[in-house]
């Protein structure tokens, strides 16, 4: 009796909530795609993909970032206004200092992980609610990036010409080195997640965070380890905003985050922490740009997209619970 | 070379509001099952957590192996050589069964994990010990038996000289507890020493060779096992005798019938179920774990909710389809893993007790009385005799034994009257039991019904009127207190469906309750 | 069981789609009459090739604070990230400090913060400054408060969009409408007067969004008739938002001629959106205020022009009228600030450098 339940656990384990919830995102994509295709007669384009996939590349590095945070259980909702600390680094060491780019760039990163530490410091050993310690640091990141800037906005076009040009150059399929940039993150991502130990203790941290405690598992590390990594692809995504429009904008990101949440509750990143993949997130990122950009290439009314938007996102984290209940 | 492995001197630690152990000590020679003894609250756990790293004590010293050791952390046990199984199942859910195991020790290649050498590891661990389980399986999707297996092949997996399992055998079965004691035995023929907490003192006869009693969170004695009688130690643990409180029947059987169901299905857990449940009565719901015992009861309380069947309250068919309407009908359920599913543990004992009765705490508005529910509360606590510092004491710094005591207070301040017990003396000592036992009688002979499954065949035996008994999903068999005896329910416990059909005596048996 | 539910969603979620669409074609969010901002001095000559169009009103700015001296003004304007923002600041505050008075300056994050403004508003009323200048994000938003200056003896300058209300005693703003209708004008010149035109601009409750929008709007539709607004979306004044909408308009529409973006954010999303499409130069684009990267893209011919207004004069302007209503001097309804249309022939006139910033 014991061999027979041991294999149909296991069918279990494959038949689980995690991979139905990214084939339901999956499909819910596809559906999107027909259906605005079928609408909007100008929506089935190669350059309409392509603008699907641009519009995509920072949400998609936040959610990807933000999905590791998730699956321990915590949240981060400085990863929006995080950007702009980034971007406004980038900006003081690429032009206020004159520094080369690559330099640059570095700084961006550098930046969004120090954040990042400091969220997981905050969370870890201080055991500040994840919630809490991140909205303090939003509001902080924000200020810190107009402090910095002066306010002012910190143009790359003269001084960095190739910025722009590097990262919006389109030399491979027409489509921007950002989303190259973005998928080149996930593929990094996937392989943190999944193949490493630091992976495997997100996911531990996120299931039984005592039990993981209890196994010699050194919690506090990991966790603030988790928010770095995080705080680095915010890094990344600050830069990624910055090229597009070859500025620093020193109040950008707001609400940001809010998107990335989203992208990775509908990709089958569970807010109770625990479960979720790149796969599904990156699913979620794009079920968002793609329902934006149908709307309004459809000519939706503004007022209109929020409402639609908001829905689905309900919608997915309904169907997120509804399956883990008939699971249980 | 008899030097001690363990050697726990003055050993004191103290919590808010409680002082678990003062001056405690513990010996363990190599190559001996040390059983370790004592009523809810003696300090047992808590002596062990303290070796295993979990609790930094506040005094006392700490010898391994003749050496004085600081054991700051869960790790540093480890290292140390001394792996604990806990009481409460402490696995990640999400994570499969090697990678539980082997948390903190994956094999690497290079600086990626590999899946692969620790699923194998793990397939060997288990062909070493003779487990039946599935590495890749997720743990979330065990039943709690293979689950409490899983603990303890995580622990063994360590090669540690000390082994501390705290109740190791709660959640398995006879054969399971077989496999296990083989386990202990060939461990301690290794050298290793193993100290074994647990309330059920028949097992710890077969198994130990030197016991020790602690109580109130005191060293009280140590014996060896040959010579000492479960009597005498019950007697030391708790200070005085108990009495062997002799099975109580009323004179005359209420016929009302309070509840019954009739073809219950869900899933392959729950088929066909169909019984009868009287006033004043107490039922006893036996079998093997994994026989559905738990479901059907979730299923009839509308926790899980059933395919198909009715329910009678009473005579009348109702519809329960949450378990608010179930206690509207006054229908209680008291879950086998009180401290997720029956208790707000953070919370205080007032609270609790009201949980399931706010409404009639509560003006209109929703304010609620704090008059009325602190005089609730002290007379639960005190008609009870539930042991904690006060109403406003947070429950989850109660024992085992109270915290089940404060569950039933919820039920019988929301005015139940059918009460499902599932496993209710779990984890409890023996003077709490005889006291749960106690509780119970009172409770059928002021009117109130019962429905007990337990997997103890002796207190199945003792408490109950009738005896149901089912094996994978089916009632097998019905027995009267008169005519039940632990082989019969064996029989009916083990009873496949092929092998009903076959052999007409044994159907004769069965009762009408099976229909 | 589970599938009905899930078909149902996706169901239901679709049918309002539809729905929304049919709402969004049948009124292309209906132009209000034009708000109550009277135009003043000279009309928007569209005779005037180029060069400065909209001259200030005939206002007299104080030379001396009098009984303003040593109080205090505060200013609450509608944000401070752009460059805009913070070139009404300095003028406000350099003529503050030119005339003796202490000017407070405050704004919200970001000009969809509405109740943030309100807090601020709030603040400094009970703070009791000599004087208010007040820049609504939502006029009707803020009446209870103004009623509240008002009890106080408050004097409340209206700024910028100004505030839809009769409470403020004057309004320093830009003529948005008949900048906007100038604009119009301007693009329909430069695309030959007719085809498909879009707007991305920054909202549709803030005095602002409401007047530049309508002006072009109106504009266009008396005296350009053959010229068709195919879209109007919204952007928060967001790069990135405005880009990503520009972008979806012009895969709806591949034969659109012109986009009007109506504050600098706008523009600057239009303009990124116009250069990852490889469009520039293809589609005229005509924007608003200034800021480097408009200014960079009008020299290279990305943009066309643009309606630049005087924010240093309208910090400035709002300081004077606050002293002069301290004073007890009676003030004109608005006081128009002027605005200029400049392009790549005019950028470097004195006149036009003198009002733009980086």
């Amino acid at each position: 009796m014991q061999t027979a339940t041991a294999s149909t656990s296991r069918i279990r384990t494959l038949a689980s909530g995690e991979y139905v919830q990214r084939l339901l995102a999956l499909g819910a994509l596809i559906i999107l795609l027909v259906f605005f295709s079928i609408i909007a007669p100008h929506f089935a384009s190669l350059e309409n993909y392509r603008n699907i996939l641009t519009a995509t590349a920072s949400n998609g590095l936040l959610a990807t970032g933000v999905t590791f945070v998730i699956i321990t259980g915590g949240i981060d909702l400085s990863i929006g206004t995080g950007t702009a600390f980034a971007s406004v680094a980038l900006g003081i060491v690429a032009v206020n200092l004159g520094l080369p780019l690559w330099l640059g760039l570095i700084a961006g990163l550098v930046a969004g992980g120090v954040v990042g530490l400091i969220n997981g410091a905050l969370i870890a050993k201080l055991k500040l609610p994840p919630f809490i310690a991140t909205l303090g640091m939003m509001y902080v990141t924000i200020g810190m990036a107009q402090v910095l800037s002066d306010v002012h906005p910190i143009y790359f076009t003269d001084p960095q010409p190739a910025f722009n040009g590097f990262f919006m150059g389109n030399p491979v399929a027409g489509i921007p080195n950002t989303v190259w940039v973005m998928f080149g993150g996930a593929i990094v991502a996937w392989i943190l997640l999944n193949k490493t130990v630091f992976g495997r203790y997100t996911f531990a941290l996120g299931s039984n965070e005592e039990a993981a405690r209890l196994s010699g598992v050194n919690v506090d590390r990991w966790k603030a380890l988790v928010y770095v990594v995080c705080g680095v692809f915010v890094g990344l995504a600050g830069i990624v905003l910055s090229a597009r429009s070859s500025s620093a904008q020193p109040s950008q990101g707001q609400g940001y985050e809010l998107d990335a949440i989203a992208a990775a509750v509908i990709g089958g990143t569970s807010l109770a922490g625990g479960e979720g993949s790149i796969v599904g997130t990156m699913i979620g990122a794009f079920l968002i740009s793609t329902l934006r950009t149908g709307l309004s290439v459809d000519n939706v009314p503004q007022q209109w997209q929020y409402v639609i938007t908001g829905l689905v996102v309900i919608g997915a984290v309904w169907l997120d619970i509804q399956r883990r209940r008939s699971r249980a | 070379m008899s030097e001690l492995l363990v050697e726990m001197t003055g050993i004191s630690k103290s919590f808010p509001g409680v002082h678990a152990l003062e001056d405690a000590r513990f010996e363990l020679l190599p190559g001996e099952v040390h059983a370790l003894v004592g009523e809810n609250g003696a300090g047992k756990s808590t002596l062990m957590k303290v070796l295993a790293g979990i609790y930094k004590r506040d005094a006392g010293s700490i010898r391994i192996k003749g050496r004085e050791e600081e054991v700051p952390s869960p790790h540093a046990a480890q290292s140390l050589g001394i792996s604990m199984i806990h009481q409460e199942l402490n696995l990640m859910y999400h994570l499969t069964v090697a990678q539980n195991i082997f948390i903190g020790r994956e094999p690497r290649r290079g600086l990626l994990l590999d899946e692969g050498a620790l699923n194998a590891k793990a397939q060997q661990l288990f062909d070493d010990l003779h487990l039946k389980l599935d590495p890749r399986a997720r743990v979330g999707s065990l039943a709690v038996a293979q689950q409490q297996m899983v603990e303890i092949a995580k622990a063994l997996s360590f090669d540690s000289a000390v082994l501390v399992m705290d109740e190791p055998t709660a959640a398995l079965t006879d054969t399971e507890i077989d496999e296990l004691f083989r386990i202990i035995r060939q461990l301690r023929d290794q050298g290793k020493g193993i100290v074994h907490i647990s309330h059920r003192l028949e097992e710890l006869k077969q198994i130990s060779d030197r016991i020790t009693v602690m109580r109130d969170g005191r060293y009280v004695a140590t014996v060896s096992t040959a010579e000492a009688e479960i009597q005498q130690i019950i007697s030391m643990m708790v200070g005085r005798t108990v009495f062997e409180a002799t099975p109580e029947l009323p004179e005359e059987r209420d016929p009302t019938v309070v509840l019954e169901v009739k073809g219950l299905n869900r899933g392959r857990q729950v088929r066909d179920i169909s019984f009868q449940l009287h006033r004043g009565e107490i039922l006893g719901i036996a079998g093997l774990v994994g026989a559905g015992r738990t479901e059907v009861m979730r299923a009839i309380f509308a926790a899980d909710r059933p395919e198909s069947g009715t329910v009678l309250v009473k005579g009348q068919p109702v519809s329960i389809r949450t378990p608010q309407d179930a206690v509207g009908h006054g229908i209680a359920y008291l879950s086998e893993d009180r401290k997720r599913y029956g208790l707000a543990l953070s919370m205080d004992v007032e609270v609790n007790t009201v949980l399931a009765s706010l409404r009639r705490f509560a003006s209109r508005l929703g304010w609620v009385r704090a008059g009325a529910t602190r005089a609730q509360a002290l007379k639960l606590v005190d008609q009870l005799a539930i042991k904690t510092p006060g109403i406003g004491q947070r429950v989850k710094n109660l024992s085992g034994g109270n915290q089940q005591k404060v569950v039933i207070a919820k039920w019988l301040t929301a005015d139940t009257d059918i009460l499902i017990f599932d496993e209710p003396t779990r984890g409890i000592d023996v003077g709490a039991k005889s006291e749960i036992y106690r509780l119970l009688n009172d409770l059928a002979k002021q009117g109130k019904s019962i429905i007990m499954i337990s997997s103890e065949l002796p207190e199945i035996l003792r408490m109950s009127h009738r005896i149901l008994v089912m094996c994978e999903g089916r009632i097998t068999g019905e027995l009267s207190a008169a005519e039940a005896t632990q082989e019969r329910i064996m029989t009916l416990a083990t009873q496949r469906q092929s092998v009903a059909a076959a052999s007409p005596e044994t159907s004769t048996a069965m009762s009408v309750g099976a229909h | 069981m589970k599938l009905t539910r899930i078909t149902g969603l996706a169901a239901g979620s679709m049918a309002l789609v539809l729905v929304a669409s049919a709402c969004s074609s049948s009124a292309t969010t209906a132009p209000s009459a034009a708000a109550g901002a009277p135009a003043s001095a000279a009309a928007p000559a569209s005779a005037a090739a180029s060069g400065a169009v909209g001259a200030a009103s005939a206002y007299v700015p104080p030379t001396d604070a009098g009984a303003a001296k040593g109080k205090t003004i505060a200013i609450i304007s509608k944000g401070e990230q752009h460059a805009f923002w913070q070139a009404v600041k300095k003028g406000a505050l350099d003529e503050a400090a030119k005339l003796g008075v202490t000017a407070t300056y405050q704004g919200p994050a970001d000009e969809t913060k509405v109740n943030d403004q309100l807090n601020m508003l709030q603040t400094a009323i009970s703070n009791n400054p000599a004087a208010v200048c007040f820049a609504a994000l939502d006029s009707k938003a803020a009446g209870d408060l103004l009623n509240q200056a008002q009890s106080k003896n408050i004097p409340v300058i209206g700024f910028d969009s100004g505030v839809d209300s009769t409470i403020p005693v004057t309004t320093v703003a830009t003529d948005n409408i008949a900048a906007a209708g100038l604009e119009a004008d301007k693009l329909a010149a430069m695309i030959g007067d007719s085809g498909k035109v879009a707007i991305v601009i920054h909202d549709q409750t803030s005095q602002t969004g409401i007047t530049r929008r309508d002006g072009f709007v109106n504009e266009m539709k008396a005296k350009h008739p053959n010229i068709q607004i195919v879209s109007i979306q919204y952007g928060a004044g967001d790069h990135q938002k405005s880009a990503d909408l520009a972008k979806g308009i012009m895969t709806a529409n591949p034969d659109l001629k012109g986009f009007f973006g109506g504050n600098e954010g706008s523009i600057d999303g239009v303009l990124d959106a116009l250069k990852e499409t490889g469009n520039t130069g293809k589609i005229v684009a005509v924007g608003y205020d200034s800021g480097q990267q408009q200014l960079d893209a009008i020299n290279s011919g990305a943009e066309s022009g643009a309606i630049t207004q005087n924010p240093i004069g309208i910090g400035a302007k709002c300081v004077d009228a606050a002293i002069d209503a301290v004073n007890g001097k009676t003030l004109p309804k608005t006081i128009d600030t002027g605005f200029y249309w400049f392009d790549k022939t005019n950028i470097n006139d004195p006149q036009i450098q003198a009002v733009l910033y980086k």
